[in-house]
């Protein structure tokens, strides 16, 4: 059945309006964003709502990309197209565009949004596991401009849930800057091009003289939520990066996962590239610092 | 506030919840197309202040004060946009339903996005073209060819439709407004099968805008096939319209018409029904076990069922020589089972169909069909109307495959015009097309095959079990045609078959090109492969050895109707070819595993028993000819053949020919455009008229027959032709006697052993379709029927769960290569002049998908050093292979 339920529509003109619309409304409203994963659920009748509310002219106030010395905030509103096209983030944070450019096509970048996509929390959803290699912590508004602070393990309850309450709003991921040689990379294995991940892993490293400061590794598809090792951000730290740490990692992806059998491919199968991807990845980033 | 579409101020307020598409549909951009309705497939892409979006899913409110442009606007003052005549003048079409989209998308891309198509365009889905024809069009094709008079033929002249499915005017099934149109949506089964108690309508018809509710009580008591062949014998009487029985998740329980699709849809949720839940089949080697539960148990032969007591549809038993000997005399048999999988058509435009009454009350069907003739006898005869008064035409078909040389629409839209004396309409949803539509028969085939060292073939030896699914439309017919060509072109003395097609309780199966060939030559060609490597001959020389020749009869296990023979004959340069393929090189990447192989197969012409076709062709005042013809046109360009048949025929030019066609009312009759046979059935029809016309013309300027060269465009010996005007001629062919044509395939590829991921590196088409009408477009049908079988053979399966519950419903699940997952295939004809068909020509519609996936097959095995048997070869399934093989 493709006729979605009738809903009321109204376009938000500032975060705290909206905010306040959805403290009327309640759980009978959603926002809408780009509308990629929303409306094609509400098509299906996934999702019911009586009211959306459209945050899309909130891409003035929320949509930017700004870089301090000691962090990286991208507003909610920031869209697929402009994080893929950013030359600061090319350059600080190079995970982001290797994501952007294996995420759906130039269309659905034009419109879906950062926030939508951490909101939609689909657990082969890639920036969310962008962010969670980076660390990042998520800036959530409420009634009453309350804005509270969690991190990527806090902001994901599950699938398709999160720490977002019915009366909130994602304003803003920041993603901390650290002194040292930094590399990040991401890489997918897709069915297809642009399709969604079978697994999907990020790295990130920090190196210092050499060796490893910090590594971080976040994967995609490969659980219910995107997930951070930190067994192998403890295995890394204070070692000197190569092929056997990277084998060591890899082997702690494989393990660490919790992937099913489903139509994208079998739980080895899927392990297994958990373990091939973060190699990849990590050795790409290392290399990344290094230069 | 107003959303401006194309330059014009709209006012009316969208309905809440409504999607700009849809609102764009209603204010007459029907250019606007729905593939998936999700965000998946491109079909609907528009510009938002010049930006494009999927209408689909971005809500219409949100255009309000905002400028939309559709495919309609896209033309300047000047003519078309230059991304429209590139499209037009490269061909970057077949059905034409993506084009709108594609146009669209392609109109806004950046210089680098275009340097980079098989990632900035891969958000647009194309079913028929294979990409090649759409990348030469965004990268400017070269000008569109315009023959001179009688000069047509062998040209690579444009689709006439060309104009219109680049600018969007072009109208398929659902693009035409029509007043009063009620909207009817079904309730489907939830149960592999059940018994129907009742069914409580009262909440239904109590929802506003709810006209009628449909239920098996008021449906015909006849049996029918959704399958349309012009021998009705062909399928089993099993289907109702609606019946009491369910027999798969999915099945039409009861049908809701009302004013709106969301009233019909809240109408249908409000529907209760009472099951009786019967025991349910679901795999087809448990069907023909003793006690198992029966699909059709009140049924029997007198519906056209086999042995309906073992859910056996229908069967084959038969040989010729004997194997056991054959094998005795090999000095290499080699034997293995192979699977393949369902697989969906996913033509983009969906099935469905608006009905009405016309003004002299007689039932008009407008229809997303490839057999317009067979589907009004078969719905004249469900309700008991006679001929003349019903009338089913078909608008644009966007796209078939097959899938629409079935009634799954036409039955009950009829019985809700008849119930409701209103236009009705019902469109699927792209779910439904995946639960409700047909799918490819799943087949197991078990081949054995024995050979002597100097490479002769001794014995063939054939096991097949075929899934019809829970009815048997096709399901007979596509196991005897699977098990004939494929073997048929091999001179083989010993040849045995044992072949069933069974029902199980899940999606019934339909004709889906290939017919059946494709999967029996995934397994007998490589068994012929392994034959090869095991006595160390190489596999064209294999071939070569051992394939039918000129003269040859054209033998395989059964009664098979002594029609077909070989009329021409061009596989051996077909197979030179492919030799001459291996000798190039291609680089892989590092520690990637390298492979060919190849891969050939036979096609006949047409069906067996009867294809026939009627045409007309009337010379008018203004000089120019009118052609009525019966087949329809879903892209496949037959319409283009004929416009050039009756162009150098009547010595005139392509321009001066309008064609009337896929419409009841134009011709007597037409069984259909399935079976590869619009050129070669209703292509000589419309030969045959032509020439009947032009001896009419000759002779009012008293000439003989033949003295063609006194007709030009515009005279006759000298008398101009408006004043012989009007004078028709018409043409029947029967389709028989039919000839074979033959294609093979070869492919390098290349394997990343860590990710089991598959690249092809190199993919060579040969084809001997006798005369080469239209080089460009015979090229398109190849290389989209080679796309589609990658497709297949590498990432397409439908998946049916233990309950016979289908888990792939859209196009997130079910994977339809895109343009980055199709390489480009050379494409070479072989030079052959046909003794059958019209002009030297044979068919080439279906067969270019046939050799595909054992080529793919041949080669991995070459690559990885084993052999893998079921399809498709995902790159999981390909990892794990090399896993289980590690020592
Ligand atoms: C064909 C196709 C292919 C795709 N392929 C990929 C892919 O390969 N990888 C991938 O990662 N993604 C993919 N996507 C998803 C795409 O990235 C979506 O755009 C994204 O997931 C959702 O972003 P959106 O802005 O469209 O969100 P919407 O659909 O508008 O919203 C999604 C959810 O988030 C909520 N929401 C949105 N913004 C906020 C906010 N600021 N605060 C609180 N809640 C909010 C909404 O209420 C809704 O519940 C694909 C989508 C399509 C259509
Ligand atoms: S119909 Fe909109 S993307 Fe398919
Ligand atoms: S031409 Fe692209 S879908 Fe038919």
């Amino acid at each position: 059945m493709q006729v979605p339920a009738p809903f009321e529509y109204e376009r938000a003109t500032s975060v705290d309006q909206a905010i306040g619309l959805l403290e009327r409304l309640g759980s009978s409203a959603r926002l809408v964003a780009g509308g990629h994963s929303l409306l094609p659920m509400m098509k299906l009748r996934l999702a019911n709502f009586e009211y959306l509310i459209d945050i899309n002219d909130l891409h003035a106030e929320l949509g930017y990309i700004r870089l301090s010395d000691d962090e990286v905030r991208i507003g909610a509103m920031t869209r697929h197209r402009e994080l893929l096209e950013s030359d600061v983030l090319a350059s600080v944070l190079p995970i982001f565009s290797d994501a952007e450019r294996v995420i759906a096509d130039p269309i659905v970048r034009n419109r879906g949004t950062l926030g939508g996509s951490l909101c939609q929390a689909d657990p082969s959803e890639d920036l969310s596991a962008v962010c969670t290699t980076l660390d990042a912590s998520c800036v959530i508004r409420g009634p009453g401009g309350a804005e509270r602070v969690v991190t990527m393990e806090e902001f994901h309850v599950g699938p398709y849930e999160t720490a977002v309450a019915d009366n909130e709003i994602l304003t803003e991921i920041r993603i901390p800057r650290k002194s040292f040689r930094t590399g990040s990379a991401y890489a997918k294995v897709e069915r297809r091009a642009g399709d969604w991940a079978v697994v999907s892993a990020g790295a990130a490293v920090w190196l210092d003289e050499g060796r490893i400061v910090d590594a971080r590794v976040g994967l995609a598809a490969v659980g219910p939520n995107t997930t951070g090792i930190p067994e192998i951000s403890a295995a890394l730290r204070g070692h000197e990066p190569g092929e056997s740490l990277y084998e060591l990692a890899g082997a702690i992806a494989a393990r660490s996962c919790d992937p099913v059998t489903d139509t994208r491919g079998s739980a080895d199968y899927k392990r297994h590239l958990a373990d091939e991807l973060t190699r990849r990845t990590l050795r790409k980033a290392v290399e990344r610092a290094r230069s | 506030m107003t959303i401006e579409i194309n330059g014009t101020p709209h006012d009316r307020t969208p309905l809440p919840g409504q999607c700009l598409r849809t609102y764009l549909r209603e204010e007459g951009c029907f250019g606007v197309k729905k593939g998936c309705d999700a965000g998946d497939c491109g079909a609907c892409t528009v510009h938002v202040d010049g930006t494009p979006v999927h209408s689909c899913v971005y809500p219409a409110f949100r255009a309000q004060g905002r400028s939309v442009t559709t495919i309609e606007g896209l033309a300047g003052p000047s003519g078309l946009h230059p991304v429209q005549q590139s499209f037009l003048d490269a061909q970057g079409f077949q059905c034409g339903f993506c084009t709108a989209g594609m146009i669209m998308t392609t109109a806004a891309l950046t210089d680098d996005q275009r340097a980079d198509l098989p990632r900035s365009l891969k958000g647009n889905l194309c079913r028929c073209t294979g990409y090649r024809a759409i990348t030469d069009a965004v990268n400017g094709g070269s000008p569109a060819v315009c023959p001179a008079e009688g000069a047509a033929v062998g040209s690579s002249l444009g689709a006439p439709a060309g104009p219109q499915v680049v600018t969007g005017t072009a109208r398929y099934t659902f693009d035409l407004d029509v007043p009063g149109l009620l909207h009817l949506k079904v309730l489907r089964s939830p149960h592999a099968h059940a018994r129907i108690l009742s069914v409580d309508t009262s909440a239904a018809l109590a929802v506003p805008g709810v006209e009628a509710v449909l239920t098996h009580k008021d449906a015909p008591d006849r049996l029918f096939s959704t399958a349309q062949h012009e021998n009705e014998a062909e399928d089993p009487y099993d289907t109702r319209v609606l019946d009491e029985v369910v027999r798969f998740i999915g099945q039409r329980v009861a049908a809701v018409v009302a004013t709106s699709e969301a009233a019909a849809e809240e109408g249908v949720r409000r529907l209760r029904v009472e099951y009786e839940v019967l025991p349910a089949v679901i795999d087809p080697a448990l069907a023909m076990l003793p006690g198992a539960p029966l699909v059709h148990g009140d049924k029997g032969i007198a519906e056209g069922i086999v042995r309906a007591n073992a859910n056996v549809v229908g069967e084959l038993h038969a040989g010729i020589g004997d194997v056991e000997a054959g094998f005795a005399a090999a000095d290499a048999v080699y034997e293995a089972t192979f699977r393949t999988p369902r697989v969906q058509h996913a033509a983009l435009e969906t099935h469905g169909a608006v009905g009405w009454l016309d003004d002299d009350d007689r039932l008009v069907i407008r229809s997303s069909t490839q057999t317009p003739f067979l589907t009004r006898r078969a719905v004249s005869r469900l309700f008991g109307l006679s001929r003349d008064r019903v009338r089913v035409v078909a608008g644009r078909v966007g796209g078939g495959f097959g899938g629409k040389q079935e009634m799954l629409v036409e039955d009950l839209v009829a019985m809700a015009v008849l119930r409701t004396g209103r236009p009705v309409k019902w469109e699927y949803t792209r779910s439904e097309q995946f639960t409700a539509a047909t799918t490819r028969h799943p087949f197991v085939i078990t081949v054995k095959a024995g050979a002597r060292v100097d490479g002769l073939i001794t014995a063939l030896q054939l096991t097949v079990l075929v899934n019809t699914g829970a009815y048997g439309n096709h399901g007979a017919s596509v196991m005897h045609h699977g098990c004939h060509e494929t073997v048929a072109v091999y001179r083989c003395a010993n040849i045995r078959t044992d072949a069933h097609t069974v029902y199980t309780n899940t999606v019934p199966a339909g004709a889906f090109r290939g017919y059946g060939l494709g999967q029996v030559t995934f397994a007998v060609e490589q068994v012929l492969d392994e034959l090869a490597r095991m006595i160390g001959m190489d596999p064209v020389t294999f071939r070569e050895i051992n394939v039918v020749r000129p003269g040859d009869d054209l033998t395989a296990p059964g009664a098979h109707v002594p029609d077909l023979g070989i009329a021409s004959y061009g596989l051996d340069q077909c197979l030179d070819r492919i030799r001459a393929a291996s000798s190039t090189t291609d680089t892989a990447p590092d520690g990637w595993l390298v492979g060919e192989g190849m891969a050939i197969a036979m096609i006949a012409a047409g069906p067996p028993g009867g294809h026939f076709a009627d045409a007309t062709v009337t010379l008018l005042p203004d000089g120019r000819y009118e052609l009525a013809v019966g087949t329809a046109e879903f892209g496949n360009g037959s319409t283009t053949v004929h416009v050039q048949i009756v162009a150098d025929e009547l010595r005139t030019t392509p321009d001066r020919v309008l064609v009337r066609q896929s419409d009841t009312d134009v011709v007597g009759h037409d069984t259909g455009a399935f079976a590869s046979t619009g050129v070669v059935v209703a292509g000589e029809a419309v030969l045959r008229a032509c020439r009947a016309l032009r001896a009419r013309i000759l002779a009012a300027a008293e000439r003989g027959p033949s003295e063609i060269r006194c007709l030009t465009a515009d005279s006759v010996a000298g008398i101009s032709l408006a004043t012989i005007a009007p004078l028709s001629g018409s043409g029947h062919f029967d389709g028989t006697p039919r000839s074979v044509a033959f294609n093979a395939q070869w492919f390098r590829v290349a394997v990343d052993p860590d990710t089991g991921e598959l690249r092809i590196l190199r993919s060579v088409h040969s084809a001997d379709a006798g005369t080469v009408m239209n080089p460009l477009q015979l090229r398109g049908q190849i290389e989209g029927g080679v796309a589609q079988a990658i497709g297949a053979t590498l990432a397409e399966h439908v998946d049916v769960d233990e309950a016979g519950q289908v888990t792939t419903t859209t196009f997130r699940q079910y994977h339809l290569p895109t343009v980055a997952d199709v390489p480009e295939t050379e494409v070479h004809f072989a030079r052959t002049t046909d003794a059958i068909g019209p002009l030297g020509a044979k068919s080439m519609s279906e067969s270019p998908y046939n050799p595909v996936s054992p080529a793919l097959g041949n080669a991995l095995r070459d690559a990885l050093g084993f052999r893998l048997t079921d399809l498709p070869y995902t790159a999981d399934r390909i990892w794990q292979a090399i896993q289980d093989h590690r020592p």
